[in-house]
């Protein structure tokens, strides 16, 4: 009887409401107050990068976008520093949206946040859009083997052949580098199976935070990189040196994670105090 | 002659694809390559053919919620995604541009996307309080999911990257060594299990063709 | 501050956000409408995107002479006799094919890259792993019997118990779960820092309007 009035118990049954109301506080002041601390950099961004910086001019990068729009906040920083590094470079890039929301995002993004023009690219010579199709695995499959096959024109209705830059690429074989920027953590097993294995393109990914785990088991043997959330965004845009929003979003996580962690550290006190009855004086 | 057309004939398809789609897999022959690259293209076609079965699947779980609950709330509830659908698809026919005119760009942007995005903003507090209510030191099955949890948190945070810069290599190692391995056996065993799930679905053996009616 | 279509769209925005933010008082019509909203919003957006795929790679290459396509498109509307149960067994074809082909392209791929390529990175860690010092000799040892382990934990065929205790396997399968129970701390991990950042994404674009009302 008396146990239900220890401070253990109290720990473990806190109001979760406080824990939302401190959180959304916690994360509100570096919103308002940024603290500037730097990041580390991780094996995974540096094999990112490197896929990336090693090519040689001249090479052709398809880009399998298959973003959401709704996860734009953890995914900005990877592609936006992703396509800067690429058109920093002397490459060829094809885009292609296996998601709905991909060529929408592509608009707004790309067309606003990074300005292909501005780094002296031309659209139908250096970058070409694909566009929406309901790929899935299939579809990835049919990309290696024919690309005209799936795609005819390109975003904007202009068939392939009106496009210079696609005179020489219609398969995996004219593909040096592929980007897979995905949202369901199985999905990394589509460019697994349907591009490394029988082409052995080289791979690098972007996901979410929670997919990079299950991505980890590829590298760095299948993929040779990956960026996995927007910290792994943050992480290249610092050590590619291509500025972006993922600072100000590591940065605001440094106090809103704070009361999650003692309300985890309570729970677990009152878990061990009422196990080992602490405080309580043995009859 | 009915049950042919109506079981047997779908799993003959069905088989003959996948079979056809494994051979021109390991068989360098250019015409099972063709015949792979235009099934698999034909695939992407039935999957955005299928456009409208969101929108009846939508109105039947609409209808079937207001007859539980017929009120005035549950009204503006059903009324509620027909609006926003009418203004998505109003903006992507009358505008020039479809649905890469700013104006369907706007309700994109607006209601799509940020909506989405809270949704998932909200998952936070609910993963946090769930946390806090069930992740125990109760077991040493228990304590390795809390530790590989807690470790791989605190080093994505740069607070902790700065102030306890061990946490990094810890981090990392607890990703690529510990994890690595967990996922290398369960990728394996997955890959074991589809393997045999889609042999058995080739042969014939699996209930995936079986449509109601 | 001037009122413009993209400030009403940033004020519609910040309404919704609020709204699916009030959940966590408690569930109340507010966030409801929200989460009706975006139901037909996904809607929409699903059936735009699709049908402007259509025509762009099904009927608008027919009109150029790529006849054949018709068969995929037949197959896809006969998708839509699953909601009239007499002729829903004609639905049957077009999952034949969309199973049959993700079937087989699925089966090719996952025998060599995610079986014989995992084991072979795994046993090629070890081989290689002397060269480059002891750390990396007990890295790829502990890679090597995680892996191993996660998958005996997967085997249900033989018993892992007997009334004398655990048996070789059920040791192996008990270590096997302390190796995916990190696994799976991970991954938590990864979705609480991702939805962490969401939070933090949509409070930035409420402070964002915030300051836009108050500045003008």
């Amino acid at each position: 009887m008396s146990n239900n009035k220890t401070i253990w118990h109290k720990l473990g049954n806190i109001d979760y409401r406080w824990l939302y109301a401190l959180s959304l506080i916690c994360t509100i002041i570096p919103i308002l107050y940024p603290l500037g601390l730097p990041v580390q950099v991780s094996g995974g961004t540096i094999g990112y990068f490197d896929a990336i910086d090693k090519l040689p001019a001249g090479s052709v990068v398809a880009v399998s976008f298959g973003a959401s729009a709704q996860l734009l906040d953890e995914q900005e920083a990877q592609f936006l520093a992703t396509w800067k590094l690429l058109f920093q470079r002397d490459l060829k890039v094809l885009f292609y949206n296996p998601l709905q929301d991909g060529t929408l995002m592509l608009q707004t993004e790309l067309g606003k946040q990074v300005i292909p023009a501005s780094y002296g690219k031309v659209y139908g010579e250096d970058y070409v859009v694909l566009g929406y199709a309901p790929l899935g695995e299939a579809g990835e499959a049919s990309m290696g083997i024919n690309i005209r096959g799936v795609y005819t024109t390109d975003w904007k209705g202009t068939p392939l052949n009106d496009l210079p830059m696609m005179k020489d690429i219609n398969s995996a074989k004219d593909i040096d580098l592929l980007i897979f920027v995905y949202t369901s953590c199985t999905d990394v097993e589509f460019p697994i199976r349907q591009w490394v294995t029988p082409y052995k393109t080289p791979t690098i990914i972007a996901t979410l935070g929670c997919c990079g785990p299950m991505a980890a088991p590829y590298y760095p043997t299948q993929i040779q990189g990956f960026l996995s959330g927007s910290g792994m965004g943050t992480e290249l845009e610092v050590y590619g040196r291509v500025p972006g929003p993922g600072a100000a979003m590591s940065d605001a996580k440094n106090i809103g994670v704070l009361p999650f962690l003692f309300f985890f550290i309570f729970g677990n006190l009152s878990y061990i105090g009422n196990r080992y009855k602490w405080g309580v004086k043995k009859q | 002659m009915s049950y042919f057309f109506k079981k047997q004939l779908p799993i003959i398809l069905a088989s003959l694809a996948g079979v056809l789609m494994v051979a021109a897999y390991f068989l360098p022959w250019q015409p099972l390559q063709d015949i792979k690259g235009l099934m698999t293209n034909w695939i992407v076609v039935i999957s955005a053919a299928t456009v409208a079965m969101g929108f009846v699947y939508m109105t039947t779980a609409q209808i079937k919620m207001y007859q539980k609950n017929k009120t005035t709330l549950q009204l503006i509830y059903t009324i509620t995604p027909y609006v926003f659908f009418t203004g998505f698809a109003l903006s992507a026919v009358f505008y020039p541009g479809g649905s890469q005119s700013p104006e369907y760009q706007w309700w994109f942007s607006n209601i799509y996307s940020n909506v989405g995005a809270t949704i998932y903003a909200i998952m936070y507090f609910t993963l946090a309080s769930s946390a806090y209510r069930t992740f125990r030191v109760s077991s040493i099955e228990a304590t390795a999911l809390i530790a590989g949890g807690m470790i791989y948190t605190l080093r994505q945070i740069p607070l902790f990257q700065v102030y306890t810069p061990w946490i990094v290599p810890l981090g990392e190692w607890f990703l690529l060594v510990p994890n690595t391995g967990g996922g290398r056996g369960a990728v394996i065993a997955a890959a074991l299990a589809a393997l045999v799930v889609g042999i058995r679905t080739l042969w014939g053996k699996e209930a995936t063709l079986e449509v109601q009616g | 501050m001037i009122w413009t279509i993209a400030t009403l769209g940033t004020l519609v925005a910040s309404f919704f956000i609020l709204s699916v933010l009030s959940m966590l008082w408690k569930d109340n019509p507010v966030f409801r409408i929200g989460q009706q909203a975006v139901i037909g919003a996904a809607t929409a957006h699903y059936i735009v995107l699709n049908f402007e795929s259509v025509y762009k790679n099904a009927l608008k290459p027919m009109m150029g002479g790529n006849l054949l396509l018709i068969i995929p498109l037949f197959l896809g509307l006969l998708m839509y006799t699953r909601l009239k149960k007499e002729a829903s067994w004609l639905a049957r074809y077009p999952t034949a094919v969309l199973v049959g082909v993700g079937t087989g392209v699925m089966i090719a791929g996952t025998l060599r890259g995610q079986i014989i390529d995992q084991l072979k990175a795994t046993i090629v860690d070890i081989l290689n792993a002397p060269a480059s010092g002891g750390l990396t000799v007990f890295n790829t040892v502990l890679i090597l019997i995680g892996t191993i382990t996660a998958v005996t934990f997967f085997t249900y065929t033989q018993k892992h118990a007997t009334e004398k205790g655990l048996t070789l396997l059920g040791w192996s399968a008990k270590i096997g779960r302390i190796f995916l129970m990190i696994s799976l701390g991970a991954n938590w991990s990864g979705e609480l820092v991702w939805y962490l950042t969401q939070l933090i994404g949509r409070l930035t674009y409420l402070i964002n309007f915030a300051k836009l009302l108050i500045g003008g």
